[in-house]
């Protein structure tokens, strides 16, 4: 299992690059994306030389301080990178209350990534549920933007109600795509009069679907809730715990693996993650999760 | 030691025993040092130890998940951790039923009492704890200083302060879930171990323990540095004692002095 | 041999200073000795190991990463370049210069910390072999010893039933201390002193092995009962390297910090959400013991702790490594999980 480690980076290590706001867009309530463009082309250079999916960086604004969030677009887009959060506390107060043309801090790319290239040739399922659907999001687009290279592409997504879900013209594009099978739900309760996707929790909707492990991976990633029963059921399907990869979402500040903030056992999940198998995770102490 | 420390040791057998208690919080010697010790068992009693070492407050356990599931318990405290468990009555964070007191002082073991006998003991035998001459003489010397003294007095003591909360860890009275320095929106007090958040940290506390603190030391035998906590504390309880008559710890139905008002308070300074 | 009469380190400290170091050594103040930067008038003392660490000298309590200016509604970050003047650390005890090591690992593993390096390329150790121990000291436990040379540029050796010090160079750094310091010192021979007996308190594998298996074991919480969750223990430690970043601005500019932080406080591992994994002092002292005897081994193969007994003098509730461990060493041979 190869978990590509990026070179080791510029001088006065903790020094970020300022981005520009070049749109920024609402998705749920809270729940904001930003477009960011790099006005430091050097900075670009470096940060697509060593950019994998997976990986995430520290969004900044000075003054507030920083945030973790993963870079919500793909590799193969260099115009721009993109980051989806929910405004909890001060830092992504601040970051809201930026607007498109202003500047925030980025400093990146951080941590390990997806191996995508290994899946060349194999079905992939992502299974996602509410505000995690953006760092799974950015594998969908790196898989779509290279598709020919990949089999089968399931996607399964829920939120709590229909105005949680993220992402939501994506989400048409993906189901207007022939060779992508989407499936959408809501919790019960959180349909509307014309919602037409299918209403359930995530892990239920997984099992009913029934998608077949043979040559397949699956990237999940979800509130603990959904985590805790889907990987039971992708278990009972067939799938190898080497095969299901998840992303973990610990308290990180440095980014870089000083600061010991996300120290998991002997891991740090901004070095050795946060892209990890279910089987690496299972060999964590669970309870420092 | 003491000279009946077996009359404590067999109180807190007896209330282990007759199941009155399910936890001793006292102390016991380690070396040269005395620190808390936690008896579940009668058995264990043994190790339990009293003398003029014996600085911690242990009143301070009494915010602790694992303490307090621990309830009813019994705890072994000198006069200033009586009137702690007085202040963490009248602020409701213990009542009576909750803890048990094994009251002792220089001299030796007073008895088992409950939060009421032990109200009672403080007014009758403790109403005077007189602060000493040495400690008056220094506050006098802070108090002849003009503010600009002042300022620097304190900002050079609060200079080697690393930030590290013992102070706050060791009071009975810090028991906020979330204390003012860990909110950060706003960020009220600077994290940094530099003079201005220093100075802040260290005064914001002190005020927060104005009319509350009991003058018990703990949290200057906890700070690592040396730093004179209770001048600062001591000054503001005689200040608390010169405006208001008030002196804290001696009524478990007291109203917080600073956090409370009456229409006959006195108004002068507003001017 | 190079000879220094033990009532001449001060002025040893002078000549260092006078040659353009900034000198850090144990300096009486008030009723502590620390570690911090020589005065003349200051007294140095030799026979006590100071409250604080080496670490301070390195890696400050507060340091500045980043600066910025705001313009109306836009800003302009400022780059710092780390600043670090010639350094001695004059008569620091074998423990802290071996927890240099463990510092010198995670500030260098893939990423370079300018700021840490800049301190420490600037930086001479001139260590103090310890000729007393107290019941606090177990180097011994951790792999050091009282004599030990780990990362010194040079040695102070007392001699001769302590009349004198034999200050040995090591290295490049440590012969520009000799050469600077001359005028002080004398060629002669001097006896060294035998080192304190420092007795082992624990087995620290046995630690290390009782830990790897024990994550889920009840013990925890009995073993951290007394402590009440401040970083006293961690910001005196001379390898505890756990730090914050913290913004502070006014509206015209502002600096970005690296603060000391420790896993002891309750809000280490709160994530935004709401969950923290380590809730409880039980999990956080997990968290300390596993980090210095299991999980940093694993990663950079050493022990994150040198014994030096400081968590045990400063803790008032009587928590410390030395403490603990013991504990868990009799738990183990007991057979408790």
């Amino acid at each position: 299992m190869t978990m590509t480690q990026q070179e080791p980076a510029m001088s006065n290590l903790y020094q970020p690059t300022v981005m520009r706001i070049a749109s920024a867009r609402d998705e749920a309530p809270e729940i904001r994306t930003f477009r960011l463009e790099f006005t430091d082309d050097q900075y670009k250079q470096d940060f697509y030389k060593k950019y994998r999916v997976g990986m995430f960086g520290l969004y900044g604004l000075p003054g507030a301080g920083e945030s973790t969030f993963c870079v919500a677009s793909p590799p193969t887009r260099t115009d721009y990178i993109e980051c989806t959060f929910r405004r909890t506390g001060r830092v992504t107060a601040a970051l809201q209350d930026r607007e498109a043309g202003q500047t925030i801090t980025f400093r990146g790319p951080y941590g390990n990534s997806f191996p995508i290239d290994q899946w060349k040739g194999r079905n992939i399922i992502f299974i996602a549920g509410g505000i995690a659907l953006p760092p799974v999001r950015s594998v969908i687009w790196n898989v779509l933007d290279r598709r020919s290279e990949f089999g089968k592409v399931t996607i399964v997504y829920g939120a709590r109600t229909v105005a949680d879900l993220v992402y939501k013209d994506e989400l048409a594009q993906w189901e207007a795509m022939d060779d992508v099978e989407l499936i959408t739900t809501v919790d019960p309760g959180g349909e509307t009069a014309d919602w037409k996707g299918k209403i359930g929790f995530v892990p239920t909707v997984v099992k009913d679907s029934a998608p077949s492990p043979e040559d397949c991976v699956a990237v999940v990633c979800g509130p603990p809730i959904m985590i805790k029963f889907t990987l039971p059921v992708l278990t009972d399907l067939g799938f190898a715990a080497g095969d299901i990869f998840t992303t973990l979402e610990n308290r990180m500040k440095c980014g870089i693996g000083k600061c010991g903030r996300c120290n998991v056992g002997s891991l740090y999940v901004c070095k050795d993650g946060p892209v990890f198998t279910v089987e690496q995770v299972g060999k964590m102490p669970q309870g420092d999760l | 030691m003491v000279a009946n420390i077996n009359e404590i040791q067999s109180a807190a057998a007896a209330l282990l025993n007759e199941g009155k208690v399910k936890l001793v919080l006292g102390y016991r010697v380690r070396g040269n040092d005395r620190v808390p010790a936690f008896v579940t068992q009668a058995d264990q009693v043994g190790c339990l130890a009293y003398d003029s070492a014996c600085t911690q407050n242990l009143a301070a356990y009494l915010r602790k998940g694992e303490v307090r599931s621990r309830m009813p318990l019994a705890v072994v405290a000198r006069p200033e951790v009586m009137r702690s468990l007085m202040l963490l009555t009248a602020e409701s964070q213990i009542a009576e039923g909750q803890v048990t007191v094994l009251a002792v002082d220089e001299q030796g073991f007073h008895g088992v009492l409950d939060l009421a006998g032990t109200a009672k003991l403080l007014n009758e035998q403790y109403a005077r704890i007189a602060p000493d001459s040495s400690l008056m003489e220094q506050l006098a010397k802070i108090e002849a200083m003009t503010p600009q003294e002042r300022s620097a007095f304190w900002s050079e003591q609060f200079e080697p302060c690393t930030r590290c909360y013992a102070c706050r860890a060791a009071c009975p009275g810090c028991f906020c879930e979330r204390c003012i320095v860990e909110m950060n929106t706003p960020q009220w007090i600077s994290t940094a171990a530099e003079s201005h958040g220093n100075f802040a940290w260290h005064m914001i506390r002190a005020f927060h323990q104005a009319g509350r603190c009991v003058e018990c030391g703990a949290c200057q035998d906890a700070c690592p540095q040396g730093i004179p906590l209770m001048l600062l504390n001591h000054f503001i309880a005689r200040e608390v004692e010169r405006e208001f008559d008030a002196r804290s710890g001696y009524d478990p139905q007291a109203e917080p002095v600073i956090g409370s008002w009456k229409q006959d308070d006195k108004q002068e300074y507003i001017r | 041999m190079k000879t220094l009469e033990a009532t001449k380190l001060a002025d040893l400290a002078a000549a260092l200073t006078a040659a353009g170091y900034r000198v850090i050594a144990p300096c009486q103040r008030g009723d502590q000795v620390h570690l911090e930067c020589y005065q003349a008038g200051k007294t140095l003392r030799a026979d006590v190991i100071p409250v604080n660490s080496a670490k301070d000298a390195l890696f400050p309590r507060s340091e500045v990463i980043g600066r910025y200016r705001f313009e109306g509604n836009e800003f302009e970050t400022v780059p710092v370049a780390p600043q670090a003047g010639k350094t001695v650390l004059l008569a620091v005890r074998p423990c802290d210069a071996a927890a240099l090591a463990p510092l010198d690992a995670v500030f260098n593993w893939d990423y370079k910390d300018e700021f840490y390096n800049a301190h420490r390329d600037a930086t001479t150790v001139v260590a103090l072999a310890c000729t007393a121990a107290d019941d606090q000291c177990f180097c011994t436990s951790v792999g050091g010893s009282p004599d030990s040379t780990a990362n010194a540029d040079a040695v102070l050796r007392p001699a001769d039933g302590g009349k004198r010090f034999i200050l040995e160079s090591l290295t490049d750094k440590g012969q520009a201390i000799a050469a600077a310091g001359q005028a002080v010192l004398t060629e002669g021979q001097a006896q060294a002193d035998p080192p304190a007996q420092v007795a082992p308190a624990f087995d620290s594998a046995a630690v290390t092995a009782w830990a790897k298996d024990g994550f889920d074991s009840p013990l925890w919480k009995e073993l951290s009962l007394a402590c009440m969750g401040c970083g006293a223990c961690a910001y005196t430690c001379p390898t505890c390297h756990c730090f914050d970043i913290q913004d502070e601005a006014t509206r015209r500019e502002g600096v970005r910090l690296r603060n000391w932080d420790a896993c002891g406080f309750g809000l280490f591992t709160k994530h935004a959400g709401g969950h923290n994994p380590r809730h409880d002092q039980a999990s956080r002292w997990r968290q300390r013991v596993m980090h210095k005897f299991a999980y940093f081994p694993e990663r950079f193969e050493m022990l994150a702790c040198t014994g030096c007994g400081r968590c045990g003098r400063l803790c008032g509730n009587g928590m410390s490594i030395r403490e603990v461990c013991s504990q868990i060493e009799q738990a183990a041979q007991a057979g408790v999980k």
